[in-house]
């Protein structure tokens, strides 16, 4: 299978040090540790040979990428390369001062994650004391011309007054919403049970959201998908694989996506060894879902190929066992059961935080190993 | 959607940006590129918040000599009032 040219937007997961511990986080169970990161100077290369690639897109994520201490450098020389950046953060580690330097250095936008309208709520969530920071970081991001979305990650413990958090939200003045569903992969997977939403608050919380969609429209822009457990049909997750994404971790392993090292004999290339351009076309690990040739049925006849690409490899692998599998969100899938199942035995509780603490997996800080 | 004045002065929204190369130009935003070409991009390259939707109106007039101006203004009208409500322009 011939390689597509260039990805268009490469994500740096930087770090995987956070100071939350969410309980739905999309990081892998096996967390890198600070002194496996790579250095300034290998993140600096990566982004020159991105944007002489074509990449338009950085998303700088994490963990919290704030926690890396050269992050004002790595802006600096992304913008200089020429990408849109991105900053995916809790704001956890940043000050006004800070937030200035970083917009100097050329940031694009920044993405502020919210747990709840609900501070007690929100901060059970996250595992931490945050709420109140985030409100506070809200004000220094408007003093900037700069573009800012609030990320609010929705399940069973906050669907049912998503309405008050979108009122919430409204008020911290974000040119967007990104109402994301929970991804049932890393962390979140672990907790599936306490966080899967019931087919009765799904149903609401469109309708709320439509409402939201109609008041602000022309004012605040909001975007939010049908989480894939309740869907016809499944995601293009990443849109395709090795199509147009291209994931570094913190230890500089290019992969697909976030949760690729999930699957069973996956081979990540490193960018400390081999140049993007080398390993977007080359290596195995891009190539093992790329295009078609891997599909089963009912995938492989089917005419959503070129539209989803049969959908999550690695929710294939976590739920089915096997990669190549349909995604089992899918209706057509012959193994869709085990997510009818995951729905129709989930419990439907929404608890007081003091109730279920006990059973959360909170994820952990890796620290400075 | 917001109606357009004639004394309004659209500019790329913010955290929007021009990018891509010459020959092949897009905008930036959060969430992805558009590429923009033909009238399109006349018309975006005009709206740097200095000029007035009349200046630019009269500036297409000139650039697209011989075309219905009424088509124009209509035409133009429609692309920002559109690119407003995406959150591409603010005016």
């Amino acid at each position: 299978m011939p390689s597509p040219s260039h990805p268009l937007a490469l994500i740096a997961e930087i770090t995987h040090r956070c100071p939350l511990h969410c309980v739905y986080c999309s990081n892998p169970l096996e967390l890198a540790a600070a002194s496996a990161e790579l250095q300034s100077k290998d993140w600096l290369r990566v982004f020159a040979e991105a944007a002489k690639m074509g990449v338009l897109h950085l998303h700088l994520t994490g963990g919290e990428p704030l926690a890396r201490t050269d992050l004002e450098e790595l802006i600096t020389a992304a913008h200089g390369a020429g990408l849109y950046i991105n900053l995916i953060t809790s704001g956890l580690g940043l000050s006004r001062d800070r937030l200035r330097r970083l917009v100097d250095a050329g940031l694009d936008h920044i993405q502020l994650s919210f747990q709840d309208s609900q501070p007690e709520r929100a901060d059970w969530i996250a595992g931490t004391k945050s709420h109140a920071h985030k409100i506070e970081v809200t004000g220094w991001i408007r003093e900037h011309r700069i573009a800012f979305t609030a990320n609010l990650v929705v399940h069973r413990q906050n669907l049912d007054h998503l309405e008050e958090t979108i009122a919430f939200i409204e008020t911290l003045r974000p040119g967007r919403i990104e109402i994301a569903h929970t991804q049932y992969y890393g962390w979140a997977l672990e907790n599936r049970a306490s966080l899967l939403p019931t087919a009765a608050q799904l149903e609401n919380a469109l309708r709320v959201v439509e409402r939201a969609e109609a008041r602000l429209k022309g004012i605040i822009r909001i975007d939010s998908v049908i989480p894939d457990y309740y869907a016809q049909y499944p995601k293009a997750c990443m849109g395709g694989w090795g199509r147009r994404l291209v994931l570094i971790d913190p230890t500089g392993k290019a992969m697909p996506c976030h949760a690729a090292g999930v699957i069973p004999g996956m081979v990540f290339d490193n960018v400390r060894e081999h140049s993007l351009q080398a390993i977007w076309n080359d290596s195995a690990a891009f190539q093992r879902f790329r295009g078609e040739s891997w599909m089963q049925e009912p995938c492989r006849s089917c005419d959503r190929r070129t539209e989803d690409f049969g959908g999550c490899r690695c929710q294939a692998f976590l739920l089915t066992g096997d990669a190549a599998a349909t995604d089992p969100v899918c209706t057509l899938a012959p193994t869709h059961q085990v997510v009818l199942q995951a729905v129709s035995t989930s419990p439907a509780n929404v608890v007081a935080p003091s109730t279920l603490t006990e059973n959360w997996k909170y994820r952990p800080n890796p620290g400075r190993v | 959607m917001t109606q357009i004045a004639e004394t309004s002065k659209p500019a790329l929204a913010v955290g929007c940006k021009w990018g891509g190369t010459e020959d092949d130009p897009l905008v930036l935003y959060p969430e992805g590129a558009m590429k923009i070409h033909g009238t399109s991009l006349a018309i975006l390259a005009l709206c740097d918040g200095e000029r007035t939707f009349t200046d630019i109106i009269e500036e297409l007039k000139r650039q697209y000599f011989g075309a219905d101006p009424n088509r124009i203004r209509e035409d133009a009208t429609k692309f920002l009032e559109t690119m407003q409500e995406k959150r591409i322009l603010d005016y």
